[in-house]
Parts: structure tokens; C-alpha cells; sequence
């Protein structure tokens, strides 16, 4: 068995695919991911800060403080309309003549001093995922209101300095009871868990390929089978090297993970969070490991045994591929809002793994599920494991 | 001494596949199954060659794989010195030296290498390993490549290396699948030379070829294998007599030509 697994290792080791998938890719993914979407996010914010939007604004003269506060504000330009009504003021933003109409009732100044509510309309197009305008506009009519209140307030003989006591009697504050750890871990433990997850599969993958039906269409795998070895030994030497890839993938990408956080918190103000992450101790994460071991078993098992089946690598890769979704899918589940860890969750394969890794990350893990989810897990394992022995015995798959 | 006797083997047919009208007229083909080798018998005795002749489908490769354990037979027995492979299998292999019609070879591990790696297999100590290895690559001039990965070689570096591997545990009995099947006149003719001496040592050779002129030059025996069927096994001169000339190529289509073509499928 260990000659075999040495010798698949040696074989991985030296193939550039692997050294892509197992390696550089956990190494790179974060860092890339992160430097993408952040670039991304910093150019389109900030090109959306810095455009300036056409405006028309109807019956101005009913709100003069307001027009030129608007006016005035860098992000807007006024262009003269005649238009007035909702549909060709619709219809002149969609002809991309202006980009926002704002309309103001003809009777705002008189409702206004007869101390009615009025609405105002702002037309524009909201299909922008950042939407700034509707901000920029909710920012200066606080504003606008505010002094409106003020000069109200005065007139029905209001002291203004109870203005904000008047209009605001309760301030509801919030105390959190969670420590830092525990927001953290519940904000990024689900995440975590799915990379690693989703890491450790596509870690076992190749190589699962490659030892199965690769060593089919290179025609090694008869060469093997004619050794004085049992099969038994054979199929656990490759299953071995596949799980050794595919915790590799997960171990390589969580000290991935560690140095570009301690880089990005050396350069940014993350004290929380790299005090947050301290709380995390050896023993979680060897919890954390002792869970994923199991999994990467799973993974390990199932992969081989497509492997196996399939007479080419082509075959092997469509084999595999719809399992991708069927691992995400549970993965997906654990990360929906509300779920938590109880003995039901506890048995549901991949969900409890990621559900159990955000609780070990929040520092609020249950010891007696961990050890159900483990225990289960293992029998899981165990079961494929044995299924990928028995299949790898049978002439109709190894011949087909 | 390798013995064979009325070994049998059929694959399954998948439900989908339906068989066509040349596969019904087939005797090998049942409604479930197809019947790839359905009654091989002969015997190859110490320091004897014995060449597998037939056409391509006949039934050779199966034969020789489950003379070889890969494939365990549906009825029949095989002995390989004395020892019955479907019972002792794992006994039976460190008596086999097996070389397929592939290579057999891992790309990305040197010559060196790929031999150590089955020698392993074969539970051989590590000094045991490098002394049999320089002995083999000095018999097949593999010095210059020894260290070379397998797949940056040519096709004849590659055969000599799947040869050293196949027996760099000392075998007490050598099956060849097309050994020379697509090498060049220098690289066949060290293979020629390496069962010339395997015989010149007393182990029993078997292997299969559609090369005649090899057949003429090595072999003691002769086993036509057409449609699952040994339908001739004798010595070599035997064979030669089946045609007034003693031309080989004529013997052939000869057994072939006698061998029933038509069977109620």
C-alpha cells in the first residue's frame, strides 16, 4: 500500500496540474479573488461618486432652498426642461436627454405652511447596483426638512433646542451581548467552511482522475493489477494520495488564508478582527482539521470509485462534474440565514460540517454535536471507503 | 511449465447494445454475452517459446491476461509451475513476468524509476533492486536513458524499459503481448535476443505476435487462437507441416480456413 502511495505522490508531485490545483491555487486564490473584487468594487464606486447627473427639476420655485442646495451639489447638473408631466418625464430619461426628474407639487409651499405632508417624486433609473442617487437626494432633504421643521416648530412657538426631543421622543440603542469573535465567526465562518469544502473537493479531483481512469487510458493500470499485491492494498495506496491532496488543498489554502490576513492587517486598521482571529485556539483548529478529515475521506472515496468506472480521463471529468453541484447544494443550505447546529442539522452530511466549522470559528461549538457530526462523517467515510475496495475488485469495471 | 486446459471466458453485453447482423451470425456472441474465449488448452514447457497466433479479436489478449491474473477465468484452469493462478493468485504473479501490449510505463517517473517501483511490488530489498536493475539495463543497453523520464523517450527506449520492468523480478515464466508491435529493426532485435536468452535459461516464453517470421525464428510451439477456439496447438513443426511448403503464412490461413466461421448463435 505504501509503495503505492509513494509512488502515486512522487507521480503528483511532479505533474504541473497538480502543482496548479493543490498548490498554487489555494496559495493565489485568496489574495486574486480579494484584489479582483476589490479593484473592482474601488473603480466602480468610485466612478459612480464621481458622475455627474443631468437633472430637471419641476416647479423649483416652490422650494427655492432646495433648488439651489441642489444646484450646487458637485454630482448634479441642471438642464432646462418644459416637460412637466410623469410620462414625458419617463419617457425624456429613457431618450437619455436627462438622467433624474425631480418633481415637487405645484401647492408645496402652501401645504407646506399649512403644515401638511407632501410627497415628492424622484424619476430615474434604478437598474445601477449602486444606486447613489437615491443617497444623494435623502441626504440634502434631511437637511431640507430639518430646516423646514425648525422654522415650523418656531411658528407654533416651540423652543428649537427641544427640536431633536420633539420629533425623536426614544432612541433605540443597541447593546450587543456577542463578542467580536462571535460576529466575526458568524459573518465569515459559513464562507470559510464552503471554500475549504468546495477546496478539498476540487484538491481530490484531478488526482482521483489520474489514478483511475488515467491509469486506464495509459494502460498501466494491468500492469498493476498483475503485481503480487492485493487490490485491497492498491486502492487504498491511491485513496491515501487522494486524500493527502485533497487535505493539502484545504491546509495550504487556511495558512494561505492566515499570512494574506496578518499582510492585509499590517497594512490596514484590523485590529478587531486580528484580535478576533487570536481568540481562535490550536485545539478549534484541530477540531476544525479532525472534521475535515472525514469529509476529504468522503470526497476521497466517491471520486476514486467514479475514477474507476470511467474507461478515460474524459469520461472520469463528466462523471464528476454534476457532483460539484450536489456538494455545493448542502454547503449553499448551511450558509442560508437562521440555520444552526442541533442533532437534526448534526446528520446531515456537508451542511453539519460547515455549520460545526462556523461554530468552532465563533468560539460556540457544542462538543457532544462535534463529536456526532464526526461520528457520522467517519461512518460515512468508512462506508465509501469500503464501497471503493469492493469496486475496485470487479472485472466489468476495471475491464469494461 | 505453463498449463492451460479448456479455459473460458465471457463478458457481459450491455442491455442498450443491440448486436448487429455480422455479431448474430457470430458464434461468440450469445443474447447476454459475448463468449471471447470459449475453449483454449495447451502447454508450454520449461525453456520452450511458444508462440500465440491468431486474428486481431480472436481471443489472445484475454488469454494471455488471465494466464497473466488480471482476469480471473469463467471455467478451465491455469497452472503456472504447478500453482493454479484462480486459487493462489497473488503466488501465481511472483511467478509471472507480464508485459502488455501497452507500455505499462508511468510518464513521469524516470526508467530507473518505474522498474524500482514494480521490483518493490515484488517485495525485492533495496540492494537486490539496484544490482538486478544494472544487470538488466547493461543486457538491454539502457545506460544512456536510466535516468531519463519515460515519457520524453522513443518508442524503443520505452519497450526496453516496460521489458526490464516485467522481469526485473527474476520470473520463472514470461508472457509477451506483441512485444515488437511497432518498433523499429534494431529495438525488435534486442527484444528478439532478450527471449532468445530467457529461453537459453530454461524459462518457458509465451507471446503473442502476428509477426511469422518471428514465429519461424524463436518458437518451439505454435497455439492458433481463432474465435475463442485453440484450433491448432502442436510444435513448430508440426505447424509447418500443415501445408506441403512448410510456409508458415500458409499454415495459418490454413487453421484459420478449418475453423468453423458460422456457429447457431
Amino acid at each position: 500500500m505504501w509503495q503505492v502511495y509513494f509512488k502515486e505522490l512522487t507521480e503528483l508531485l511532479r505533474d504541473k496540474k497538480t502543482l496548479i490545483f493543490v498548490i498554487l491555487l489555494p496559495i493565489l486564490i485568496f489574495p486574486v479573488l480579494f484584489g479582483i473584487v476589490g479593484l473592482v468594487m474601488a473603480t466602480t464606486t468610485s466612478k459612480a461618486m464621481e458622475e455627474q447627473h443631468r437633472y430637471v427639476i419641476i416647479n423649483e420655485q416652490q422650494a427655492p432652498e432646495f433648488a439651489e442646495a441642489l444646484f450646487y451639489h458637485k454630482n448634479f447638473k441642471k438642464v432646462e426642461t418644459t416637460l412637466n408631466s410623469e410620462q414625458e418625464l419617463i419617457a425624456a430619461i429613457r431618450n437619455e436627454e436627462f438622467d433624474v426628474a425631480l418633481v415637487i407639487p405645484a401647492d408645496f409651499a402652501r401645504r407646506k405652511d399649512a403644515v401638511e405632508q407632501t410627497e415628492w417624486q424622484l424619476i430615474y433609473n434604478r437598474s445601477s447596483q449602486l444606486d447613489f442617487m437615491y443617497n444623494y437626494f435623502d441626504e440634502m432633504l434631511k437637511e431640507y426638512t430639518e430646516t423646514l421643521q425648525r422654522g415650523t416648530l418656531s411658528q407654533l412657538g416651540v423652543d428649537p433646542a427641544n427640536l431633536t426631543a420633539i420629533l425623536k421622543p426614544v432612541e433605540l440603542t443597541r447593546v450587543n451581548t456577542a463578542e467580536q469573535r462571535e460576529n466575526i465567526g458568524e459573518s465569515m465562518g459559513a464562507i470559510l467552511a464552503y471554500a475549504l469544502v468546495l477546496l478539498c473537493l476540487s484538491g481530490a479531483m484531478y488526482p482521483a482522475v489520474d489514478m483511475g481512469a488515467g491509469e486506464k487510458e495509459r494502460g498501466t493500470l494491468e500492469t498493476l493489477l498483475i503485481c503480487p499485491v492485493s487490490r485491497t492494498a492498491i486502492v487504498l495506496g491511491k485513496f491515501l494520495t487522494v486524500l493527502t491532496t485533497a487535505l493539502m488543498t484545504a491546509l495550504i489554502t487556511v495558512v494561505s488564508l492566515g499570512v494574506w490576513g496578518a499582510i492585509i492587517s499590517a497594512f490596514a486598521d484590523l485590529s478587531k478582527v486580528s484580535e478576533a482571529l487570536a481568540s481562535i485556539t490550536i485545539v478549534d483548529l484541530m477540531l476544525m482539521f479532525s472534521l475535515l478529515l472525514p469529509t476529504a475521506a468522503i470526497f476521497a472515496a466517491l471520486l476514486l470509485a467514479i475514477s474507476i468506472y470511467a474507461r478515460t480521463f474524459k469520461e472520469a471529468q463528466n462523471y464528476m462534474s454534476p457532483l460539484t453541484i450536489l456538494v455545493i447544494v448542502p454547503l449553499m443550505i448551511a450558509m442560508a440565514p437562521g440555520m444552526e447546529l442541533d442533532v437534526t442539522t448534526a446528520l446531515i452530511p456537508l451542511t453539519n460540517i460547515a455549520l460545526a466549522i462556523k461554530e468552532l470559528l465563533k468560539g460556540t461549538a457544542d462538543y457532544g454535536l462535534l463529536a456526532l457530526i464526526f461520528a457520522s462523517t467517519t461512518a460515512l467515510a468508512g462506508a465509501l471507503i469500503a464501497f471503493c475496495v469492493h469496486w475496485f475488485q470487479q472485472e466489468k469495471v476495471l475491464f469494461r | 511449465m505453463i498449463e492451460i486446459k479448456g479455459l473460458a471466458k465471457a463478458f457481459a453485453i450491455s442491455k442498450g447494445n443491440k448486436l448487429s447482423d455480422t455479431e448474430k451470425q457470430d458464434v461468440r456472441y450469445s443474447e447476454k454475452a459475448f463468449h471471447s474465449v470459449r475453449d483454449v488448452s495447451f502447454t508450454c514447457g520449461n525453456g520452450e517459446v511458444l508462440g500465440l497466433l491468431g486474428p486481431n479479436g480472436a481471443g489472445k489478449t484475454t488469454t494471455l491476461r488471465m494466464l497473466s491474473t488480471a482476469l480471473k477465468q469463467d471455467s478451465g484452469s491455469v497452472f503456472i509451475n504447478d500453482i493454479d493462478v484462480l486459487q493462489k493468485p497473488i503466488q501465481a504473479r511472483k511467478e509471472i513476468g507480464f508485459l502488455s501490449a501497452d507500455t505499462g510505463l508511468y510518464g513521469k517517473l524516470t526508467a530507473f524509476e518505474n522498474i524500482a517501483y514494480f521490483a518493490r511490488l515484488h517485495g525485492m530489498k533495496e540492494a537486490a533492486i539496484k544490482s538486478r536493475i544494472e544487470e538488466l539495463f547493461t543486457m538491454l543497453d539502457m545506460h544512456d536513458f536510466a535516468n531519463r523520464r519515460v515519457d520524453t523517450m522513443s518508442t524503443g527506449m520505452k519497450q526496453k524499459t516496460a521489458i526490464a520492468r516485467a522481469v526485473v523480478h527474476s520470473p520463472k515464466v514470461v508472457i509477451l503481448d506483441e512485444p515488437t508491435t511497432g518498433l523499429d529493426i534494431m529495438t525488435v532485435q534486442t527484444v528478439l535476443d532478450f527471449i532468445k536468452s530467457l529461453k537459453a535459461q530454461g524459462t518457458p516464453v509465451i507471446f503473442s505476435t502476428h509477426h511469422l517470421d518471428e514465429v519461424g525464428a524463436l518458437c518451439d510451439r505454435v497455439v492458433v487462437i481463432d474465435k475463442g477456439v485453440s484450433s491448432f496447438s502442436g510444435s513448430l513443426a508440426e505447424f509447418k507441416q500443415l501445408t506441403p511448403d512448410g510456409d508458415l503464412r500458409q499454415a495459418f490461413l490454413a487453421v484459420i480456413a478449418n475453423q468453423p466461421q458460422q456457429g447457431a448463435a
